[in-house]
């Protein structure tokens, strides 16, 4: 087995293990974390296929490009969650929904 | 050049709309300023299409895949629809200024107002079957927004609500339309549709055909969705005249015209459209005549006369309903504004409050009498000429009953004009109301659009050629004003219609002489108070609809967990799909 | 071989421990793991700048942020009942992945031969420039966002400060 095959299962692990933390957790920041694993498997698929095809400086750049957008929403995300840890108290994610009808 | 000027009279209007907003309800005399500058210059620029008339598409914007390509084309249709919505939208914001001093959210209105201006202009000109779609449903949502305009009151809330619930029944039928259009010919390009509407088979073609009767009916408020636009009114009057009597509402009329080629031939729409038309002229001046709101009047008026335009277009007359539609435009939107210079100073829009207002507004008076005696069909204003253009085209080359539907039509449209006039501006007055004449801004506009009721037949013979030069599917033949003129003065359909004209100024006149007949009918009287039954109808609609989408509501949680498993629900579904059709195709 | 398969376990036994930690600044230590031995794949692979890169933001910038983060917000760790019970969120997720997997597999065709080797930096500042600018804007957009966000509450204490 090629190494891109590893490379699909591992990409193809991170993508379930980060979406089944986003189904089950309750906590703010490890909705954050998750979202790191799951890009994690998105860069690891797009450096997969522009090796495999012989363009790795094409899936270099997407690369970079999804680095920079993710790093851009953790650090959003983190300080949206110091934010609201201290209007409502709690990291909960369930206590948050106050628009009701 | 031209693609010059149909991109900034579609676009100006939308940056004025979002310089208004950015500029704050502090400063309204650079809201004013800016809207009506804004909606000037697009008057300006689509009035100028009219000497570039052509068939070729003048603009594209290629937006690729399964869009195709944005494209515009300034032929007769478009341009002349274009020019009304434009000048007549900075007419009424003329109005406005006067009309809508002090008022603390400007912002709100204008920007809607000149929103409004531009996706109408872009509607009418476009010939993208999707494009066309997003520009119906942004003048929908404008409407929405200026009819609940003044929103802490609810009767405007559910106005728009249901004025915006029967309009989307429309635009289905629309989407439907366009999506069938692609499918079957791989482009959403109007003259393709027409071109090789005879190739699809003829069950598709009539559910087309009939769908787009629908979503014609809906916007025009014709019969059976009449009832959304008298309740529509309690919009700012300015509002009512540029969006419920000069250019939303001829929509509907427009996309009859337009693929009336096409649908020509399908079996039963004719005569369809022929009984839309008839009904919606009968009884929506039978609701006139009892109606004592003076815009609901207006509003029900308004209905009659697109009755007469789509009897127009069902019996092949492409040319006299375009003609009315000017006409209409014109005269609807100067008696509009003129109820509104009068609603504004007196406060009230109850006309048996009204009375013997003539003496203390006497411009308004003599506006409003020039704009009704034009509704009526009096000789040589503009009225006159193209209603009996209208009826001319009808004894020629339609049915018999319908004719004679629309002659009573006339006669009852001169009796709730003659009605309206006198109850408001002559006799004694009811309530000790006081009245001043109206602002300069609101006179400006008054008096341009009077003058355009007495002259705007004298376009007829430009129009008829801009048309048949323009528009090769629809067999337009063009004469010159004069031949028109001697045609229309000598047809016998004219002597009867004057006749029937004359009767029903008699009917009002000698109300007291004909009492007795007058008690004979309190009972259809009292029907067309409650509008026939239709009301019914339609708050059953507007309930059913707001119920599915409360329970619908349900599923929104706010739950990230929940939403998640939404989206992966869907991806599931989507590649089970996919992966049952790839077996089932291999 | 065996390097492959050290790694793919190592990423999954980190990726796990990241999320079934009890305290949030354990977790956000097993995210710098699984972010090395990214890199670490990544540079088996061939890209190696993008290994680098990928090691200094996400093993170092992003950890950083998420120590601060927890460190302000309190190291409270909820051992609350999801929502959605765990046997259908595994079996969705293992049905939505399973069957992406498997759609997919005719289309890896694993050889294209043909395209010329080419270099990153010139990829990237003429092919992509448009990203790089767009990358660019993001970056001030999220900076001036975070500026926003963090700053909201210091006019309400000088307008109460004035009032006094």
């Amino acid at each position: 087995m090629s190494i891109f095959t590893f490379a699909f299962i591992s990409a193809a692990g991170l993508l379930m293990i980060g979406l089944y933390t986003l189904l089950v957790t309750r906590n703010l920041i490890k909705v954050v974390v998750a979202l790191q694993i799951l890009v994690k498997g998105v860069m690891l698929l797009l450096i997969a296929a522009g090796s495999a095809s012989g363009q790795i400086a094409l899936g270099q750049s997407m690369a970079i490009t999804v680095i920079v957008a993710d790093t851009i929403v953790a650090v959003i995300a983190l300080s949206i969650a110091v934010i609201i840890r201290r209007k409502f108290g709690t990291l909960d994610l369930n206590a948050y929904t106050t628009l009701k009808r | 050049m031209v693609s010059v000027l149909i991109l900034t009279s579609i676009t100006l209007p939308w940056i004025g709309a979002i310089l208004v907003w950015a500029v704050g309800n502090n400063r309204p005399t650079l809201q004013h300023g800016i809207a009506v500058g804004f909606s000037l210059a697009s008057g300006f620029m689509s009035a100028s299409l009219f000497l570039y008339p052509s068939n070729e598409m003048a603009l594209s914007i290629p937006i690729g895949g399964a869009f195709g390509n944005f494209t515009f084309v300034p032929d007769g249709l478009g341009v002349v629809l274009a020019a009304i919505a434009a000048l007549i939208g900075s007419l009424a914001v003329i109005f406005s200024v006067d009309y809508m001093r002090g008022d603390r959210q400007l912002g709100r209105y204008y920007s809607m107002v000149l929103l409004f201006i531009g996706s109408m202009v872009g509607l009418v000109l476009t010939s993208n079957l999707l494009l066309m779609f997003v520009f119906w449903e942004m003048t929908a949502l404008c409407s929405y927004a200026l009819i609940s305009f003044y929103n802490d009151d609810p009767k405007a809330v559910t106005g728009g609500i249901k004025a915006l619930i029967m309009t989307q029944i429309g635009g289905i039928g629309l989407l439907f339309g366009a999506l069938i259009a692609f499918s079957s010919f791989g482009s959403y390009d109007i003259s393709i549709f027409l071109q090789k509407a005879n190739t699809l088979p003829p069950a598709l073609l009539s559910l087309t055909a009939f769908s787009f009767l629908v979503a014609a009916a809906a916007k025009s408020a014709q019969f059976p969705f009449q009832t959304w636009l008298p309740d529509a009114m309690e919009a700012p009057t300015p509002v009512s005249a540029l969006i419920h009597a000069a250019t939303m509402v001829n929509a509907g009329v427009y996309l009859l015209a337009r693929f009336y080629p096409a649908f020509a031939n399908v079996p039963g729409w004719t005569t369809a459209v022929v009984w839309v038309g008839v009904l919606s002229a009968l009884l929506s001046a039978g609701m006139a005549l009892v109606a004592s709101d003076l815009k609901r009047v207006l509003a029900y008026s308004t209905v009659s006369q697109l009755g007469y335009m789509v009897y127009a277009i069902g019996v092949g007359g492409i040319f006299a309903s375009q003609f009315h539609l000017l006409s209409h435009a014109v005269f609807k939107a100067l008696l509009f504004l003129a109820a509104g210079a009068v609603i504004h100073s007196v406060g009230t829009r109850n006309m048996n409050d009204m009375g013997g207002l003539g003496k203390q507004m006497p411009f308004v008076r003599n506006v409003f009498l020039i704009g009704s005696l034009a509704l009526a069909g009096l000789p040589f204003l503009n009225g006159f000429w193209s209603k009996e253009l209208i009826l001319e085209e009808g004894l020629a080359h339609g049915p018999l009953w319908a004719f004679i539907g629309m002659m009573m039509g006339a006669g009852l449209t001169a009796c709730y004009t003659l009605k309206c006039v006198w109850m408001v501006f002559y006799g004694d007055q009811r309530t000790p109301l006081h009245g001043h004449d109206a602002g300069h801004f609101m006179k400006i506009a008054l008096f341009i659009l009077s003058i355009g009721a007495l002259t705007s037949w004298v376009l007829v013979g430009p129009l008829g050629t801009l048309m048949e030069l323009t528009l090769p599917f629809h067999s337009i033949k063009a004469h010159s004003t004069g031949e028109i003129l001697i045609e229309v003065l000598t047809a016998p359909a004219t002597l009867l219609a004057l006749l029937v004209i004359a009767s029903g100024f008699a009917l009002w006149v000698w109300r007291n002489q004909l009492s007795r007949i007058t008690d004979l009918m309190t009972g259809i009287a009292e029907g067309a108070r409650r509008s026939f039954g239709f009301e019914e109808i339609n708050t059953a609609i507007v309930k059913g609809t707001n119920s599915i989408a409360e329970f619908i509501r349900n599923t929104q949680t706010g739950i990230l967990s929940v939403n998640i498993l939404g989206i992966l629900v869907g991806l599931v579904v989507l590649l089970v799909s996919i992966a049952v059709l790839s077996i089932l195709g291999a | 071989m065996l390097v492959y398969i050290i790694l793919i376990v190592g990423l999954f036994v980190c990726a796990f421990q990241a999320i079934w930690a009890k305290r949030l600044i354990v977790s956000a230590l097993w995210l710098a793991g699984t972010s090395a031995l990214v890199a670490i794949f990544m540079y088996m692979m061939g890209a190696t700048q993008i290994a680098v890169i990928e090691l200094s933001v996400g093993a170092g910038l992003v950890t950083v942020l998420f120590v601060f983060a927890i460190n302000i917000t309190g190291d409270q760790a909820l051992s609350a009942k999801p929502t959605i019970p765990q046997p259908i969120a595994w079996g969705i997720v293992l049905l939505a992945i399973l069957l992406l997997g498997w759609l997919t597999l005719p289309y890896l065709n694993i050889n294209i031969p043909g395209f010329q080797p080419t270099v990153l930096s010139k990829v990237l500042w003429e092919d992509r420039a448009v990203d790089v600018i767009l990358q660019i804007v993001i970056i001030f957009t999220g900076i001036l966002g975070v500026l926003g966000m963090l700053s909201e509450e210091k006019p309400r204490h000088k307008r109460k400060g004035e009032h006094h």
